[in-house]
């Protein structure tokens, strides 16, 4: 029982922001309003909101290896088109009865896994870093992109699942839960919502577990003193490697809900403009926390959408902009300059 | 006479591409490999150097001239981002790649609203040539030829000036140097002026052959860093013989299978040499010549 | 019975010949200072014995075990502990949460808060348990180093440089913390410059020269050695 307690008490702890009441409050209302809003909003709205829940698990991905790690991946948007392609490929085949979407699901995010782990041994066990293993990822993502956007034509397919070139792949079932008495089907709505959100809470308090307990005060050390934390006794290729996969197969998860969303995916979900943007949010939320990486990824989603329906060609203007002023006044990241402000925290003490 | 035209072909093919690369990656190997600083925006100072040269021409300049014009309007621009970004983020590699990053959404998307969505060009001069059975541009060959100069005249730069002399010794050891009465702030910023001149340089050069858009610096970068990566810190040593191995490969897989395969080849290819020799190209003749 | 033992250890970086055929042997249990001008070699030596270079040829032994080829954290685990020049600490966390780290690899949640109590009382930086790490001062981020690496409760405990940059009280109190560690059982081998550190606590001394193994001895044997004192002035000396 205590082993349990002891779990559970590592939601709170050195690596991430809020312990106290006045944390986890206003963040309880936060989380209130998300439950029950769908209650009082249309169906578009609501499928809006899920969209940009697709994108999270990416950025708490990142957030995890670059903001805890201090490894910054390019390779989000690979492995972000990995899950979903899979998905595609998998239910386009088998259909979406008899659960077949939800293995598709776990299927995706597993081979995800599977090759972030093969990319990362070659990464990590090689003594590749820093830059190089950003060059590296962002080569890996664009290779996919490029190989992706070649396959158009009959003779690109996997079963029945047609590759499509630069089209994508479109047309597969969306989320599908089997029930008896008819199988419920979860297009982007309010089932789906609720879906998306259940799992992205799983994700933050998993990720608020996993950042406070041994592994991520390794984690951590490494990211400050690579030489001193195996000067300690640790493998310090082993414990990036971890990261890289646990955050790369996130990156996977956001494809597949993508997909799951919209019944679409491309290979420009993979381009160079797109795996900068999961950089973006991460960067101007706040690497070093999880909290202030997704609701710095919320926003800048949400406004990054606002500024495209407005005058998309501003929009990618502004991002540019936030970016460069985000770098040079509150390289920690702006929302959580604001958490430090609020909270009056001294940098990196609690 | 049939093979003749064939090796005649395939050489032209490797220049070609080494060309290319050599071109697209002066500027950055030299901010990168003198400087250690990564610019993502230098795909949109090709862009910049491209769009000059085609204002230039447009306002009556002959093309060389026009290109000589767009690439010191590049380097100046160069100058004034380092004074106003890259010196506050000296040491902080990652920081530099996300704010440099977001300086070219600033400049591909500035120029997207400024002046549309693409520019009239200048047609590619000299007309063309015929090996066999096959017609080779004029044009494309002078770029070789400028790929090489180009080579020649950095060395040069870096080597027999006091610009290059006082730049290699302030980027070697700073403090040394301030010790010494050099402004390292001013060498910092032409340093990187130079960069991006010479990448604008590219641009002008390729402006005739190419469609311009906002965005047509895509098509240099990754290439470029690409290059910088297998070369290695050291422009001569490094960057010029991974532009001709790198060519080389692009070539043969490019008359195989195509464009697309060529390209994946180059990524393949740095994937590996980052493996392999963690210190690039030139790194890995240092160490076998001591 | 020797802890440490290298058996003809070479290291070449290229044409540069930096450990030369160096067998140096470390008794369990005592205080070994290995000295030596600048560009002897001590540095290379000392990384060789850490695992961060590997040698051009030779043998490292470790407590009889060949650990040649061992990477750093394998040696850490058997029993090697280091504390580095420039200070070796996580500077952006705070002062408690180095040692938990330190510490983790064998103390529990209970356990291991007494532990970190304990030491950060011996370390005399109780006050500044929560404080980030980066903004001790320059000797109590080297006395938090030491803590660090002794928290491993190590059986060799390398040292380098450990009173780079500290005033002579600093350095004495170092030395008063060294010859304690040394007296609970930890061998130590220290790479120094300090002639009033060494003098303070070396049980041996060992002189590298060019790489190679000048002259070794006691304390007492290597300062009245008058080509020791030319290899380092360039002129014959007399103790003082």
């Amino acid at each position: 029982m205590s082993r349990l307690r002891e779990f559970f008490s590592r939601i709170n702890g050195p690596q991430t922001f809020g312990s106290g009441p006045r944390f986890w409050i206003p963040l309880g209302v936060l989380l209130l309003i998300a439950y029950v809003f769908p209650l009082f909003s249309d169906d578009y709205t609501i499928g809006n909101v899920a969209y940009f829940f697709t994108w999270l698990f990416m950025a708490a991905g990142l957030c995890l290896m670059w903001g805890y790690g201090g490894t910054l991946s390019f390779g989000q948007t690979a492995f972000f088109g990995i899950g979903g392609y899979t998905y595609g490929i998998v239910t386009l085949n088998f259909g979406a009865d008899n659960g077949v979407t939800i293995y598709a699901l776990v299927a995706s995010v597993l081979l995800g896994a599977i090759v972030a782990t093969l990319l990362g041994y070659f990464l990590f066990y090689g003594r590749i870093n820093g830059v190089f293993l950003g060059i590296v990822t962002l080569a890996v993502s664009i290779l996919l992109e490029r190989f992706m956007a070649q396959t158009a034509g009959p003779q690109w397919r996997i079963g029945e699942a047609r590759l499509n070139g630069f089209n994508g792949m479109n047309g597969m079932p969306a989320l599908t839960i089997p029930w008896p008495g008819g199988d419920i089907s979860l297009p982007a709505g309010a089932g789906f919502y609720y879906v998306i959100l259940s799992i992205l809470l799983i994700v933050y308090f998993g990720i608020r577990i996993l950042v406070n307990s041994r592994f991520g005060n390794i984690l951590v050390a490494i990211r400050e003193n690579p030489q001193r934390a195996e000067m300690l006794g640790y493998d310090v290729r082993r414990f990036q490697l971890g990261a890289f996969v646990i955050g790369s197969a996130l990156a996977s998860l956001s494809g597949v809900f993508y997909t799951c969303w919209g019944q679409y995916i491309t290979p420009s979900s993979m381009s160079l403009t797109s795996a900068a943007l999961p950089i973006v949010w991460v960067a101007i939320g706040g690497r070093g926390d999880i909290t202030a990486s997704l609701l710095g990824a919320l926003l800048t989603l949400a406004v990054f959408q606002t500024l495209t329906v407005n005058g998309a060609q501003y929009a990618l203007i502004m991002m540019g902009v936030l970016l460069l002023v985000n770098v040079l006044t509150a390289p920690e990241g702006l929302i959580l300059q604001l958490f430090r402000f609020r909270f009056k925290l001294s940098p990196r003490s609690q | 006479m049939d093979i003749a035209s064939a090796i005649f072909g395939f050489l032209y093919q490797i220049g070609d591409a080494a060309a290319f690369l050599v071109l697209a990656s002066a500027g950055l190997a030299v901010v990168f490999g003198m400087m250690g600083v990564i610019n993502m925006a230098h795909g949109e100072f090709i862009m910049f150097g491209a769009y000059g040269t085609a204002m230039a021409v447009r306002a009556g300049l002959p093309l060389p001239l026009a290109i000589a014009a767009g690439s010191l309007a590049t380097g100046v621009i160069g100058v004034i981002i380092e004074r106003l970004v890259i010196c506050r983020l000296y040491g902080r590699p990652l920081d530099t790649i996300v704010a440099t990053w977001g300086i070219s959404l600033i400049f591909s998307q500035g120029t997207l609203i400024l002046l549309g969505s693409s520019f009239p060009s200048a047609g590619t001069p000299l007309g063309s040539f015929t090996v066999g059975a096959y017609s080779y541009s004029w044009y494309r060959l002078i770029l070789m030829l400028a790929a090489i100069v180009l080579l020649v005249g950095l060395w040069l730069l870096v080597n027999r000036t006091r610009f290059g002399i006082l730049a290699r010794a302030t980027i070697q050891m700073p403090q040394m140097a301030e010790a010494l009465g050099v402004k390292t702030r001013v060498v910092y910023s032409l340093t990187f002026g130079l960069g991006a001149a010479l990448a604008g340089l590219t641009g002008g050069l390729y402006a005739p052959t190419m469609t311009m858009v906002p965005t047509m610096g895509s098509t240099f970068i990754l290439e470029a860093f690409v290059t910088v990566v297998v070369g290695g810190a050291d422009v001569f040593l490094g960057t010029a013989p991974a532009a001709g191995a790198l060519g080389i490969t692009k070539a043969i897989f490019t008359s195989w299978q195509g464009q697309l395969t060529g390209q994946i080849a180059l990524l393949v290819a740095v994937i590996l040499v980052i493996r392999l020799l963690p210190r690039g190209l030139s790194g890995w003749i240092l160490k076998e010549r001591s | 019975m020797s802890l440490l033992q290298t058996i003809d250890l070479n290291k070449s970086f290229g044409g540069l010949h930096v450990t030369n055929h160096v067998n140096l042997a470390i008794a369990a249990g005592e205080i070994h200072c290995l000295i030596g001008p600048n560009g002897a070699g001590k540095s290379t030596l000392f990384r060789l014995l850490l695992g961060e270079y590997l040698p051009s040829s030779g043998k490292i032994l470790y407590d009889g075990e060949d650990i040649t080829r061992l990477k750093p954290f394998q040696r850490v685990a058997r029993g090697l502990s280091v504390k580095f020049q420039v200070p070796g600490i996580f500077k952006g966390l705070s002062v408690r949460q180095n040692l938990e780290i330190a510490l983790q690899a064998r103390f529990k949640q209970r356990a291991l808060q007494a532990e970190s109590d304990r030491l950060l009382h011996f370390l005399h930086l109780e006050s500044n348990a929560v404080d980030r790490a980066g903004n001790l001062s320059h000797g109590q981020q080297q006395w938090l180093e030491i803590g660090m690496a002794m928290s491993l409760q190590p059986r060799l405990l390398l040292l380098d440089e450990p009173t780079a940059g500290m005033s002579p009280e600093e350095t004495e109190a170092t030395g008063e913390m060294v010859i304690s560690l040394n007296r609970s059982g930890i061998t130590i081998l220290a790479v120094e410059h300090d002639m009033d550190f060494v003098r303070q606590v070396a049980q041996r001394v060992t002189v590298l020269h060019f790489g190679k193994i000048f002259a070794q001895g006691t304390v007492d044997e290597i300062i009245a050695n008058d080509e020791v004192a030319e290899i380092y002035l360039g002129e014959p000396t007399y103790a003082a």
